[in-house]
């Protein structure tokens, strides 16, 4: 069945099939796969990746049955679960949860700096099922954990959130996807950060190897303002981590980063992407990787830099640890610079485990295994170290622990 | 016999590194090897270590009565041998405090010992760090990272001091020290040394031996020892260089 079938089949099910707009869009996406090559060579979004798993699916798609919102007033902390993309409305003084509305995809559709050939992101714009907005009151600061629950087998999720952190908030968001059920998850966050906002926005991914996890985002930043992103990726299923920012005002600042950890014949694509619209603004983008078996990863990063964008810093770098012959990582970083006076920088190295470094453990008593341990660990120390919410810390490092368990 | 080289060739991609090679050291002797560059002693030292990229051809070695082959590189260190690394590794984000204690059990561990707990090894390692002038704040830092040529020395003794070899083997430990770090290095060497354990030191110079009084010294040219005796060789070494053992 082709996507056009599907679509036509299900649109019952989707959000906004009756809305005017939208269908022209949506018409508009049906037309790029119809047309489009689906070449894996020239297109990011589909390297590594069976394209009949994901563009020739059998859509379905189930309500929950219950969604809740706690807020704890004391700390000003809130916990959502989420289930199957969707999540119960809920305001108070401090922030606002609605479900998602054809003015918020409308808005989504007309941005222009949002891939055309990114088909999950088309997928995600014609199927869409789920997805909730959260607005962050003026001058607030909360924290939000959001666990993302999917209930059953064969579900194919298509969500969009919007994520809108008002002037002065403060926002500390961690969201959990821990899935082991056979579906697929295809999520899109837009997240709008206003003058001297704040988000740091922490992503731990461990779903099992039959679950797919399809992520996208894109932050935009206003002045002063300041988007973190930590990707944790402990999947054993397919993860795909797309995150695109834009600097819109002076001193606004954006941190890409992320680290997986696959196994077995696991694969994870990864793309960071800022671009620079105004003076004074920094990125970072860095991921790290601990590939075994015969995993496979790839991380593309850019750094666009506007002619306008005069004393940019832009720096990008990637690291990788093969434990094994054949277990690949491609690498590719691009930097586009329209201004003269900016220090930006990229820098990638990729390799297996240093075998000076495991002898001089050995040579102090450590088993080749507790040296390679230890020097999985120290690869990515700085980042963990860096965590400075204490419980998700221990969590990561339970969750690092267990992959360790298998390094042999 | 402590430890006896008896006959040993070695090989590393193809080229002959080490040829017909024996030693004998005892227990509580400090032997010096001397050579110029190229002459195999590091390669010795690393062999001796365990480092696995040297293919043996022929010979044996036995370290405490055990053939050392048949035991692996972390098995040797915990028999008790402990190589001071000419280009000690850095190794950024592993820091130096657990590294050393879990090293310093590892070897306990072997022999049933009961470990050293965290407050009695922060002891033993402020107190060993202080006889070698190593700040405090140096022991929070990463293995070797961001250290001078004389910090990653003293720092190598520092990890000899606190795991306590039967033999130590010290691979060009006086290259990049400056008069004073190799006075410090050398009384640490000085303070370890017992009649129950060994030394071989390998150096270019007759300087580090100026410190460290050895028993016996060798000199080895092109992957065999070709003249043994006592300190008057280092003497002779250095008026006359290695030309006449060529």
């Amino acid at each position: 069945m082709n996507i056009q079938e599907i679509y036509q089949k299900n649109k019952k099910n989707i959000f906004f099939s009756e809305n005017k707009d939208i269908q022209i869009h949506r018409e508009k996406l049906i037309n790029v796969f119809i047309t489009d090559r689906f070449d894996k060579k020239s297109n990011e979004s589909l390297k590594n990746i069976n394209l009949k798993n994901f563009f020739d699916f059998k859509y379905k798609y189930l309500l929950p049955e219950e969604t809740s919102v706690i807020n704890n007033n004391q700390d000003s902390s809130y916990s959502i679960v989420s289930v199957n993309g969707q999540c119960a409305s809920f305001k108070d003084d401090k922030i606002e949860i609605t479900k998602i509305s054809d003015k918020d995809y409308n808005d989504f559709s007309k941005n222009n700096t949002i891939e055309k050939n990114d088909h999950f992101v088309n997928l995600n714009s014609l199927f869409l099922n789920s997805g909730f907005k959260i607005i962050i009151k003026k001058n607030n600061n909360i924290k939000i954990k959001i666990s993302n629950i999917v209930t059953d087998d064969d579900l194919t999720i298509f969500q969009k959130n919007n994520f809108i952190c008002e002037e002065g908030s403060s926002l500390s968001l961690i969201e959990e996807y821990e899935n082991k059920n056979n579906s697929t998850s295809n999520i899109l966050n837009v997240i709008k950060l206003e003058k001297k906002s704040s988000l740091n926005h922490f992503l731990i991914q461990d779903n099992s190897s039959n679950h797919n996890l399809v992520i996208t985002s894109h932050s935009s930043c206003k002045k002063e303002s300041f988007y973190n992103q930590r990707v944790y990726n402990f999947s054993d299923g397919y993860v795909r981590n797309f995150h695109f920012s834009e600097l819109l005002e002076i001193n606004s600042e954006a941190d890409l980063q992320g680290i997986f950890f696959l196994k077995d014949n696991n694969t994870s694509n990864n793309k960071t992407f800022v671009k620079h619209f105004a003076e004074d603004c920094k990125s970072n983008q860095v991921y790290k990787g601990i590939l075994k078996d015969r995993a496979k990863a790839t991380y593309f990063s850019n750094t666009h830099v506007d002619q306008v964008a005069q004393k940019t810093e832009g720096y990008q770098l990637s690291k990788g640890i093969l434990l094994s012959d054949n277990a690949s990582y491609f690498s590719k970083p691009e930097l586009k610079i329209y201004a003269d006076d900016v220090k930006c920088s990229h820098g990638s190295t990729i390799g297996p485990i240093d075998e000076n470094a495991i002898f001089y453990l050995r040579s102090r008593g450590m088993s080749k295994n507790a040296a390679t341990k230890i020097l999985i660990s120290s690869f990515i120390n700085e980042e963990l170290s860096s965590i400075d919410d204490e419980q998700m810390s221990e969590l990561i490092q339970k969750k690092l622990i267990r992959y360790l368990s298998k390094v042999k | 016999m402590f430890l006896e080289i008896k006959k040993l060739s070695i090989k590393i991609e193809n080229k002959n590194i080490l040829r017909n090679l024996n030693l004998n050291i005892n227990e509580g002797e400090v032997h010096a090897i001397m050579g110029p560059n190229g002459s195999g002693k590091s390669t010795l030292a690393n062999v001796l270590a365990g480092k696995e990229d040297y293919e043996i051809l022929e010979g044996e070695v036995t370290f405490k009565n055990k053939n050392l082959f048949e035991l692996n590189i972390e098995e040797r260190a915990q028999e008790g041998m402990f190589l001071a690394f000419q280009y000690p590794v850095e190794i950024p984000g592993v820091n130096i405090t657990p590294f050393l204690h879990s090293a310093i059990n590892s070897k306990r561990n072997r022999f049933n010992q009961k470990e050293i707990d965290n407050l009695s090894f922060a002891k033993l390692l402020k107190s060993k760090a202080s006889d070698l002038g190593i700040d405090i704040e140096m022991l929070k830092r990463s293995v070797n990272t961001g250290f001078s040529g004389g910090e990653k020395k003293r720092y190598e003794i520092l990890q000899m001091s606190i795991l306590n070899p039967d033999l130590a083997i010290l691979d060009e430990t006086d290259s990049g020290l400056d008069i004073d770090a190799l006075k410090i290095v050398t009384e640490g060497v000085n303070k370890l040394k017992t009649k129950s354990n060994s030394f071989l030191i390998i150096t270019h110079y007759q300087k580090l031996l100026d410190y460290i009084k050895p028993d016996f010294v060798h000199v080895m040219n092109n992957g065999s020892i070709v003249k043994s005796g006592g300190s008057e060789i280092a003497s002779e070494i250095e008026k006359d260089g290695f030309q006449q053992f060529q």
